[in-house]
Order: C-alpha cells, then structure tokens, then sequence
C-alpha cells in the first residue's frame, strides 16, 4: 500500500516537475506578417511568406530570439488599406505579437504607419515603397528596410542621364506610388540633365490598377514624341504590359525604355523568355548582385527549399527578421519600446549588403542595383547583365529633405 | 489617322472580349433572372483550364475547345444541387450564393495552381504581327476583333431561328405561359446556365494569351461586364453588343484624349444611361 502511494506520489511529483519546467520555457517570440496573399499580386505575398519562414527556421535552429523560439502569423491585406489596418489590429490585439513585418502596398503603408503610434508597436516594412512613411508621415514605431521610391528612382535617373533619350514618358500606375515615381524621376533626372523634356501631365500613361489590356495606353506612348519611358508598373500590371507591348512592337529599339521594378523575379519567372533582352531593369534586391558569404548562404538556402531564386519580396522579408533578432540581440530585449532603440542606427550585414537604418527617419540606406535584361542558358530566368551598383549613401535623399519629423 | 485606327482596333479587341462575358451574363440575366456574381470566376477558370490543356498537349486550340465545356459541366452541377432549390426564394439568396462560389472558385483555383501568374502564347498560326502603317499590330488581337461579331451572329441566329432559341426567348418572356404549353423549365434553365458559362470560359480561354492568367482575373473582368449589361439593357442581346463597343471604344479613345477621366468614364456613362434611360440602350419593356 504505501508503495502504491509513493508510486503514486512520484507520478504526481514528475508531473508538477514537468509543468514547472513548462512554465519556466518563456513563451515565444510572435512576429505577425502582412502581405497580400490573395488576388493578382498573390504571389508577392508568396515569396515574402517563404523568406520570413526560412529567416525564422534559421534562428530557431541557432537556439531562438534570447533563448525565445519564434513564431511566425501571416494575415492577407488584400492590398487594401482598410484591410490592412483591420489585420494589424488584429495581430496586436487578439494574437499579442511583439513586432509587425511586411507591406507590399503604398497606399496600404500611408494608411497603416499613423495607426502604429496608436498601437505602440513596431512595424518594419519589407516593399511598400512611398516615401511618406520615412517622410512627412514618419514615426516612432514605423522603420523600413528595403529601398523606397526616392532611392530607386535615383538610379534610374542616373542611369537615364547616360541615355540618349531627350523626351520622356511614363507607364505607370494610377495612384501615389506611379505618381510619386514619375514625379521623383522629373525632378532627378532635371537635377543631372537639365535639357530633358517631359511629358505634360495628359500625354503620359496612367493606367488604373485594374486594367488587363494595355493597348490603349501602349498606343498613345508608341505615338507620342517620346523616346524615353520610365514604367513604374509592377506585379501582374508589369507582365501584361509586356507582353502585349512586346506584340505590338514597342520593344523595337526605337525608345530607351527603364522598367523601376523589372527585375522582380515574380515577373520574371512568370515572363521568361517574353521579357526583351537589353532593358534596364530595377529592383530591390537581386540575388546575384554581390558574391558576399551571407548572399551565398541565403540564395542557396532559398533555392534548396523552395526550388526558385529568392525575389526581392522573399528578401525583404528575411531581412527584417533578420534585423529584429539583431536589435533584440542588441538591446537583450524584446520589449516594444526598446527593441525600437535597438533598430535605430542599427547596422547589420544582410543578403543585400550592410545596410544601415536612419535614427532620424527610419529608413534603411542601403546598397541598390539595377542591370540590363540578359540571356544565361543555364538559368530558367532572365538574368542581370551588365549591372550597375550604387552605394546607399549615394541614392539616399538627406533627412531635411525627407520631411520627417519624429514624434 | 495612325493613331486613330490603332485606338479603334484596340477598342474593338478589348470589347470583343468584354461582349463574350457579358453575353452570357445578359442571357442568364434575361431567361433566369439571375445575376450571377461568379461569372467571372467561370471566365477565369475557362482561361486556367486552356492554360493546362496547353502544358498537356502543347496545343492552344485542344484548350479553347476542351476547356469550355468543362466548365458548363461543372456549372451544370452548380445550377443543379445550389442554384435550384433558390428560385423561389428572395433574389439576395441568389445574390449571396453566387458571391460565395466566387470567392471559392477564386481560392480553389490557388489552391491548385498557386498564387503565380501564369503566361500562355497564342497559337503559331496567330502570333506574329502584321505591318500596320509605320508600326505593327498583333494578329492575334485582330483574330478577337473578327471573332467577337462571328459569335454574336451565331448566336443571333440561334435564337431567332432555331427552335431551341425560340423556346428559350419565350421561357424569358414568361415562365408560366410556357411551363403551360409544355416546355420543361428546369431542364431549359439547366442549359442556358451551361451555356452562360460555356460562353465565359470561351472568353477566358480567348484571354488567356493576351493576358496574365492569375487568380482573380475575373474579379476585374465582371465589373466592367455588369456596366456592359446595364448600359445595354439586362437581358438583351443586341444591347451587349452594342454596350460592349461602346466601353471597349471608350476605353482605348479615353486613354489617349482624357487621360483623367479614364478611369470614371465607364460609371459616368452608367449614370447618364441610368437617369436617362434605366431599361438601357435596348432594354425592352418584358
């Protein structure tokens, strides 16, 4: 009988024991993810999803953020401003998430970065590109680590000026990011050429973002005077716009043509040999565009897991998962107020290079590249050849010219 | 005059497509009563399907034919087991019930294919181009400019002579009087459901190789098609042709004259037409 107890009273004391143990485990690390995982621009949130899971399988394998695993949520945006506040909201408040990543739409990031004040919770953002949000709508939970309009248009302004075009269009989406990308363009490329000509405001192609036949809009550019054009469209817009460019002639030679996010492997594993050879193409990130250890490790990594090159939006995503563990390895916390200290100033080698996040604005400066499209047999995509690289300090506007003032 | 045919052409292409969903839409609409919000999601299927019979057999025109028709038999059962048992109800049932095969459609469609876009190429035989003044225009987009009249006339001529036409356009004008005189309702509503969406997935599968195949296409075809069918009068078939020109023209004219209003002009003329004449252009008094 008292051995029946004792057995007993061992079971019991094992069981507490365990939960104990259970109980001293800390909880672990959430990072909600917000993409547009669903409708034409599904794929972004696709690739995005994919580099967020490998930067967290990585560290979890290497022990956690602080001894802490890491858990990842992703929510859809839609792309739709609204949406996007309702799914942050309710990472933070039903899912308690320690730090909000991703953002592909403009419009949805200008919406977003003023509720995060509200929240008092950091949100980084991986590919949503207008200024705004490391601008004249900057604030203390909002940072970004991937390129923004300015900087990318600031290459393409340098590369335009060694062109031989003298009059210059756009193609470009009918709302902030087509605008805001044409405007930069005319007062960059004015700074370094002052005789280019541009387009009145009703002669350049804005398309709505819905449209699936660009006809209409490739006709009036093949029309007009133009012999430059800067397209700004991206995502499922981009490969129609090709396409049937491509079928009436538009690549003929006859115009210098500039494609701001071209080089989106999304785009290009969806056009392959449809995307004409010799136009220069932007990006955020491409993955063969230095041969640094770190670059190496995660392209092969990417490859081996999900069978494609890593895109700028798998990237983006990894890097800022990569910049969080940093700033909470930094700050040995990941309290939402300090880990906020921990990014800021924060330098960290990631694929795309080392790149820095502004204290003053919150946004990241870091290296660009863009490349003319090329033919490489052995890859099942366009590649980037030759490239042109510049240092981030380069393309990087000054904090008074950003508008930002931090709360 | 370049520049003011290539705007013509272009219109007409992109109204050819437009009239192929809206036609079917308007035919549904017409014998029915049913709005079908999923139209657009049988477009998007029928431009899907083409795309997979193309990396079976490497042949666009296998799945302009084969495609289609899968899709009526798939909306044969949709009509059969969820559409029937909502006729008598309130037309909101109908409404929500078609929304929600939308939003299925579109998912499962993810869920088999994946988030990418897909590229399909035209045919050999219609993917060059042929020199059109200075520049070059498309074969293909010219083959949907001949092929879009081709079908209205046949199916015009279906449904004014044939005797399954006949039948059909009396069921629109009044149930009763021909469920009395015999014709077998549910059966004909069966297959002008069918055939509502055997012509969708033609337009999707004709889509296909002039634009990106990716999920919720259709979401963006189907607005555009209800202006069609509202411009032209709900039910009428001249009116989806003539609504469908009208937008395609509107469209490419639009683009280079009034860039601003582009984007509005499509709702501007839905409003006027609404106020001035809510049966639309050939919206007749049934």
């Amino acid at each position: 009988m008292t051995k029946r107890c004792a057995a007993l009273l061992l079971v019991i004391l094992i069981g507490w024991a365990m939960t104990g143990m259970g109980l001293a485990a800390e909880k672990p690390v959430k990072i909600g993810f917000v993409y547009i995982m669903s409708g034409p621009f599904a794929t972004y949130g696709q690739f995005a999803k994919q580099g967020a899971e490998l930067a967290i399988d990585e560290i979890n394998k290497a022990g956690g953020i602080n001894g802490r695993k890491v858990e990842a949520l992703f929510e859809d945006s839609t792309g739709k401003p609204d949406v996007g506040i309702r799914a942050i909201r309710k990472l933070v408040f039903e899912n308690e998430v320690d730090v909000v990543m991703g953002l592909d739409s403009s419009g949805v990031a200008s919406a977003v970065a003023p509720v995060m004040n509200e929240l008092k919770t950091p949100l980084i953002i991986t590919h949503a590109a207008t200024p705004d949000v490391t601008g004249t709508k900057c604030n203390r939970y909002t940072f970004r680590v991937s390129l923004n309009v300015n900087q990318n248009i600031a290459m393409a302004a340098a590369i335009a000026a060694d062109m031989k075009a003298k009059t210059w269009t756009t193609a470009g989406p009918d709302y902030s990011f087509g605008h805001q990308s044409w405007e930069y363009f005319q007062k960059y490329l004015s700074a370094r050429k002052p005789d280019a000509v541009f387009l009145p405001q009703a002669e350049v192609a804005f398309s709505p973002a819905a449209t699936t036949d660009f006809s209409a809009f490739i006709t009036k550019i093949m029309n007009s005077k133009a012999d430059g054009v800067l397209i700004s469209l991206w995502g499922g817009n981009l490969i129609d716009f090709v396409r049937q460019a491509g079928d009436m002639g538009f690549f003929d030679g006859k115009r210098e043509i500039l494609m701001t996010l071209g080089a989106a492997t999304e785009v290009l594993y969806a056009l392959k040999d449809k995307m004409p050879e010799g136009i220069w193409v932007g990006t955020r990130y491409w993955f063969q565009a230095n041969d640094t250890p770190v670059n190496k490790a995660f392209v092969d990594a990417y490859f081996k897991r999900f069978n494609v090159y890593p895109s700028y939006n798998a990237h983006g995503a990894y890097g800022a998962v990569r910049s969080y563990a940093a700033a909470a390895a930094k700050t040995k916390s990941v309290d939402k107020e300090k880990i906020i200290d921990g990014l800021r100033g924060l330098t960290i080698e990631l694929p795309v290079g080392n790149i820095t996040i502004r204290p003053e604005d919150h946004q990241a400066v870091t290296d660009g590249v863009w490349g003319k499209t090329a033919t490489d047999p052995n890859m099942p995509i366009r590649i980037l050849k030759p490239m042109r690289k510049f240092a981030g300090k380069e393309i990087t506007p000054p904090v008074a010219e950003t508008g930002c003032k931090m709360n | 005059m370049e520049g003011f045919l290539a705007n013509v052409l272009n219109g007409l292409s992109w109204g050819m497509l437009l009239f192929l969903i809206s036609v079917g839409l308007t035919t549904v609409f017409g014998v029915m009563g049913v709005l079908n919000f999923a139209h657009g999601s049988l477009f998007m299927l029928g431009a899907y399907l083409c795309m997979q019979f193309v990396r079976w057999v490497g042949s666009f025109w296998v799945g302009l034919l084969a495609g289609p028709p899968l899709v009526a038999a798939l909306s044969i059962l949709l009509e059969r087991f969820l559409l029937r048992p909502l006729y008598g109800r309130d037309v909101s049932f109908q409404l929500l019930l078609t929304f929600g095969v939308m939003l299925f459609l579109d998912d499962g469609v993810r869920l088999i294919w994946g988030p990418a876009y897909h590229v399909v190429n035209p045919p050999a035989l219609l993917s060059g181009v042929i020199p059109f003044f200075s520049q070059s225009y498309p074969v293909y987009r010219l083959f949907l400019v001949i092929l879009g009249p081709l079908v209205g006339l046949g199916l015009w001529a279906f449904f004014s002579f044939t005797r399954w036409g006949k039948i059909l356009r009396a069921a629109a004008m009044d149930r009763q009087m021909a469920e009395i005189v015999g014709v077998r309702v549910p059966v004909l509503f069966t297959a002008v459901f069918a055939f509502g969406a055997w012509l969708a997935a033609l337009g999707g599968a004709l889509a296909a190789p002039h634009q990106s195949v990716g999920p919720a296409m259709g979401e963006r075809i189907i607005i555009e098609s209800f202006i069609v069918v509202v411009i032209g009068g709900m039910g009428s078939f001249p009116g989806a042709f003539a609504g469908a020109l009208i937008l395609g023209l509107m469209n490419s004219f639009g683009t280079t004259f009034v860039p601003h209003l582009q984007m509005a002009l499509p709702y501007i003329l839905l409003a006027v037409i609404l106020l001035t004449r809510p049966r639309g252009l050939f919206g007749g008094e049934a």
